[in-house]
C-alpha cells in the first residue's frame, strides 16, 4: 500500500532523500510486481545453482577416467558442486538486498553473480580442454 | 504510477508460480538424478520437489514480506544441502573405471 506518495515514484534520481528527514528515506513495502520478479530472478539462481551441481556430479559419477588424467573428473565437477553450493546463499543474500533498495525506492545494487558465474564457466572450460589435451598426448 | 489497478498486471503472480513451478522440476531432475547412485540423496531430493510446488502455490498469494523471506531462505538451505550431499557423494563414491562399466555390453 503506498499512502505517503512522496517516494513513490522510481527514486533513481531522488539522491538528495536524505536532506528531507535526515535519516533513511520512507520505507513502503514495493509495488508487488517487483517483489515478484525479485523472487523470480531468486528462483533463477537457484534453479543455476541446482544445474551446475548435477553437471558436476555427472562428470565425476557418470565419465569414464581421462586417461592418464585421474585427477581430471574431480578437478572439473568439484568447483562445479562448490559453485552450486555458494550460489543460492549469494542469490539470498542479493534478493534482501533489492528488496531492501525497493522498499527505500533506490536504485538496484549491483549483482556480482553473474560475473562469478561467467567467469567460473570459462575456467571449468579451459581446464577441461587441458584436461583433454593432456589425456590426448598421453 | 497512476495506471489504473488490474488484477494481476503482466501476469507477475502466474510468471512467479510457473518459475516455483520451473525450480520443482529441477529438484524433481536432480533427485532422479541422483537415484541410480546415491538413492537417499536422491529420494528426498525428489521429495523436496512436491513441497517447493506447493510453496510456490503459496507465494502467489498475498504473504507478509517475513513468510516471502522465510520461504526464499528454506530453498536456498536446501539447495546447499543438497550441494553438500553431492560433494560428499562425489567424494566418496568412485566413479566408473571404463566406458564398459557404465554401459555394460549384452551378449
Amino acid at each position: 500500500m503506498r499512502v505517503g506518495g512522496a517516494t513513490s515514484s522510481g527514486g533513481a534520481g531522488d539522491p538528495g532523500g536524505a536532506g528531507m528527514a535526515g535519516a533513511h528515506p520512507a520505507e513502503t513495502e514495493p509495488d508487488a510486481r517487483f517483489t515478484m520478479a525479485n523472487e523470480r530472478t531468486f528462483l533463477a539462481w537457484s534453479r543455476t545453482a541446482l544445474a551446475l551441481i548435477v553437471a558436476g556430479l555427472g562428470i565425476i559419477q557418470l565419465l569414464p577416467p581421462f586417461p592418464g588424467v585421474p585427477w581430471g573428473r574431480h578437478v572439473l565437477g568439484v568447483p562445479l558442486i562448490v559453485l552450486g553450493a555458494l550460489a543460492p546463499g549469494a542469490a539470498y543474500t542479493e534478493w534482501r538486498r533489492n528488496q531492501a533498495a525497493l522498499r527505500r525506492g533506490q536504485p538496484l545494487p549491483p549483482s556480482l553473480l553473474p560475473r562469478i558465474l561467467a567467469v567460473a564457466i570459462v575456467c571449468v572450460g579451459i581446464v577441461a580442454a587441458v584436461v583433454v589435451l593432456i589425456a590426448a598426448v598421453r | 504510477m497512476t495506471a489504473p489497478w488490474r488484477p494481476d498486471p503482466g501476469l507477475a503472480g502466474e510468471r512467479t508460480r510457473l518459475a516455483w513451478a520451473r525450480t520443482a522440476i529441477a529438484f524433481a531432475a536432480v533427485g532422479a538424478a541422483l537415484l541410480k547412485k546415491e538413492l537417499e540423496i536422491g529420494l528426498a531430493t525428489l521429495a523436496v520437489a512436491p513441497l517447493v510446488f506447493a510453496a510456490g502455490r503459496m507465494a502467489a498469494r498475498a504473504s507478509t514480506p517475513e513468510q516471502r523471506a522465510r520461504r526464499l531462505l528454506a530453498v536456498a538451505v536446501t539447495v546447499t544441502v543438497v550441494a553438500i550431499l553431492a560433494l560428499i557423494a562425489a567424494l566418496l563414491i568412485p566413479g566408473p573405471d571404463s566406458l564398459d562399466q557404465l554401459l555394460p555390453r549384452h551378449g
